[in-house]
């Protein structure tokens, strides 16, 4: 039966959470629930789980991407500076933006499969570089040259109160889901992740696939960066700087191990979710500035939490008779 | 064009709405000494990337032009942490800059570096933020922020006919105007007897993505609720201005800060009631000047009308001004009268020279 299906799924628990919460909350504050707020929260959700997927991928392979803001935040300004100085049109600069975003990516893959140091290390060090590009590009001053319909584009809506940002998030949901769970390199993503040693006796090509996943992940953060750009009209230098927390809180809370191997793209979704409505509540509920951070603090140690519960859970479970 | 060209081209288009003040050249006039080489090299260091600092690098060019120094060159660390900023401060010190212009990372423990710093006979001068006293730096040169946040929520409650709820969107919670500027708001609110409340104060907001979100989550909850807004930081203010153009929201009276050309023309549209500016290029180019002269033998003068504030009694104010519908047009030459104002008795009112 679907509901029995639905209950055995892993992220049910997280579904319920969310669903409670949002009855919650609509019950407190009404205005939760409006039309206008809903098309907030959804625009915020569809960013943030592109921003998600970015970094599930990666940490599917067992690997951290910290440059994933970093690649986003260069997009961002290569895109938005492209229409504004160069006037380009828009379609040249979206394939601008997402060669940029997957030569990023590809550099850190390939660095990190040639070379085998870690791939915290060479993204901590790829986030400088790229965050210097940027800098270097716009010395910290905003593009504000984008393209109307690009502005309209990130501040619409469609079916009521559906923003079109959704539709490229959709996109990449859905082509993350179908890559994981029906296609062979999806698979194969996970059984390095689960152990590299492993997967290459079978005759997986670990070295492909790091690469592989970095030049994706490097494509979603770009993707990410040019619909931050749509939303906020303007090429802000600090767009991705504030994606590295999201993007690991998100996937971990929606049953991704951290040691790579098991993700959940579904599960992202409400751990994306769940941030963006503990976000909103925070300004609802008008908690103090000061104590926010200390909010945030409990969410990441929830997340890390979970992970933590779950990996026991895996070991118990995977132990023989 | 050669690539570099274009890159310089791309990287500073934002830079050249400014580019025609000519003020540099002409607050140059204003000083009495001749223009002689000297061996002054100046660091302008922000607290991370930002646009309001932007202005310091075109002040910087200008004063390394009109009083002949060595260098005045500015330099931004990669991001909003206290190490980095400190890190590379001792790079540039090691690399041969002999005078220092910092935006505190932190009040208070940026105070350490600019010990060390002087420790090793280089000036170390606040700009644009002050460091808690007791401090090495000689003076704090910036914005007035509590004032500026203070006559802001002024003209806010005046354009609201005196009585209204307000909200307040600021900055970065580790930045040392933070908290003055969420006093000031709520003192002239208080000043009101109660017919202006401060309903919410939304901070930390001075990246785009956190901005973005919170204001419009509080603008779906409160938008019917709230009578004014009052944004006393730079990507709140775009964010919000945006925000009530999307909206359409006219009813909401807001005052911003600075002068991105998303919150002037929201102004201009209506959108805005005003902002209150800043002056970054005065900052960098009056700092500079005040550098290279106390590299040069001059001391500050201890009897100077320095201003206090929380931090710091050795405070100058670089300027503010507000600027609404009337003035949008001409926001530079308010500024740069604020500029040309303090350049032509800086040396005589806070200097001793020899």
């Amino acid at each position: 039966m679907p509901l029995q299906k639905l209950l055995k799924a892993e992220w049910s628990g997280l579904l319920l959470v969310v669903t409670l919460a949002i009855i919650l909350i609509g019950y407190l504050k009404p205005s939760f629930l409006t039309p206008f707020n809903i098309q907030i929260l959804l625009a915020a959700i569809s960013v943030n789980m592109v921003i998600a997927l970015a970094q599930m991928l990666i940490v599917g392979i067992g690997q951290m991407n910290l440059s994933v803001g970093a690649i986003g935040g260069l997009v961002a300004i290569s895109f938005a500076g492209l229409m504004d100085v160069f006037q380009l049109p828009i379609p040249l600069a979206v394939l601008v933006g997402l060669l940029i975003g997957l030569a990023a990516g590809l550099f850190n893959g390939v660095i990190i499969a040639f070379t085998g140091i870690s791939a915290f290390i060479i993204t901590l060090a790829s986030l400088s570089v790229f965050k210097g590009i940027n800098l270097g590009i716009t010395e910290a001053q905003p593009f504000y040259g984008v393209a109307e319909s690009v502005k309209s584009f990130g501040n619409s809506s469609f079916i009521g109160t559906l923003p079109l940002l959704i539709l490229p998030a959709l996109l990449a949901l859905i082509g993350v889901w179908f890559l994981l769970n029906r296609m062979r390199f999806g698979r194969h993503v996970l059984a390095v992740g689960a152990s590299p040693t492993a997967a290459g006796l079978v005759g997986i090509s670990v070295r492909n696939i790091v690469i592989g996943t970095h030049a994706l992940s490097g494509l979603l953060a770009a993707v990410a960066g040019m619909m931050v750009v749509a939303r906020l009209q303007i090429g802000q230098p600090t767009i991705g700087d504030d994606w590295l927390i999201l993007s690991f809180a998100a996937p971990v809370i929606g049953g991704a191990v951290l040691a790579g191997g098991h993700v959940n793209v579904i599960g992202t979704l409400l751990g994306v979710t769940t941030i963006a409505i503990i976000t909103q509540a925070l300004v609802l509920f008008e908690i103090d500035p000061f104590i926010v951070q200390i909010f945030l603090g409990l969410l990441i140690l929830w997340a890390v939490g979970i992970n933590r519960l779950r990996d026991l859970r895996l070991t118990l479970f995977s132990k023989p008779a | 064009m050669t690539q570099e060209n274009v890159f310089q081209e791309f990287g500073r288009k934002s830079f050249r709405t400014l580019k025609n003040c000519l003020l540099g050249t002409t607050l140059a006039c204003l000083t009495a000494s001749p223009v002689l080489a000297s061996d002054t090299r100046v660091a302008l260091v922000p607290g991370g990337p930002h646009p309001y600092f932007a202005a310091w690098e075109k002040a910087g060019q200008d004063a390394k032009r009109d009083f002949g120094l060595s260098g005045a060159d500015y330099r931004v660390p990669q991001k909003w942490e206290l190490s980095q900023q400190n890190q590379l401060l001792e790079s540039l010190l090691t690399q041969g800059y002999n005078g220092f212009l910092i935006f505190p990372g932190d009040p208070v423990g940026t105070n350490s570096i600019a010990s060390e710093l002087t420790a090793e006979g280089t000036p170390v001068i606040a700009l644009a933020g002050c460091l808690k006293q007791p401090t090495p730096a000689v003076f704090c040169l910036g914005t007035d922020t509590g004032n500026s946040a203070y006559l802001g929520t002024k003209e806010l409650i005046k354009t609201l006919g005196g009585k209204g709820k307000i909200a307040h969107f600021t900055g970065f919670l580790v930045d040392p105007n933070t908290q003055l500027r969420i006093d000031a708001v709520q003192k002239a609110a208080n000043e009101t007897g109660g017919a202006v409340e401060v309903i919410q104060v939304i901070a930390d907001i001075d990246a785009p993505e956190p901005a973005e979100e919170k204001i419009n989550a509080f603008l779906a909850a409160q938008a019917d609720k709230v009578d004014g807004i009052v944004t006393t930081a730079w990507v709140p203010a775009v964010v919000a201005a945006n925000s009530l153009r999307k909206i359409g929201d006219k009813r909401i009276k807001m005052v911003g800060i600075d002068h991105d050309e998303v919150v002037l023309k929201a102004i201009k549209d209506g959108y805005v009631h005003g902002t209150m500016l800043q002056n970054p290029y005065g900052q960098g180019y009056i700092g500079s000047f005040a550098m290279n002269k106390l590299r040069s033998g001059c001391k500050v003068n201890q009897n100077a009308p320095f201003k206090s504030t929380a931090l710091t009694n050795q405070f100058i104010d670089s300027g503010t001004a507000f600027v609404g519908r009337d003035k949008v047009d001409t926001y530079i030459g308010a500024m740069e009268a604020v500029t040309k104002d303090l350049m032509a008795s800086f040396e005589s009112t806070y200097l001793v020279c020899n």
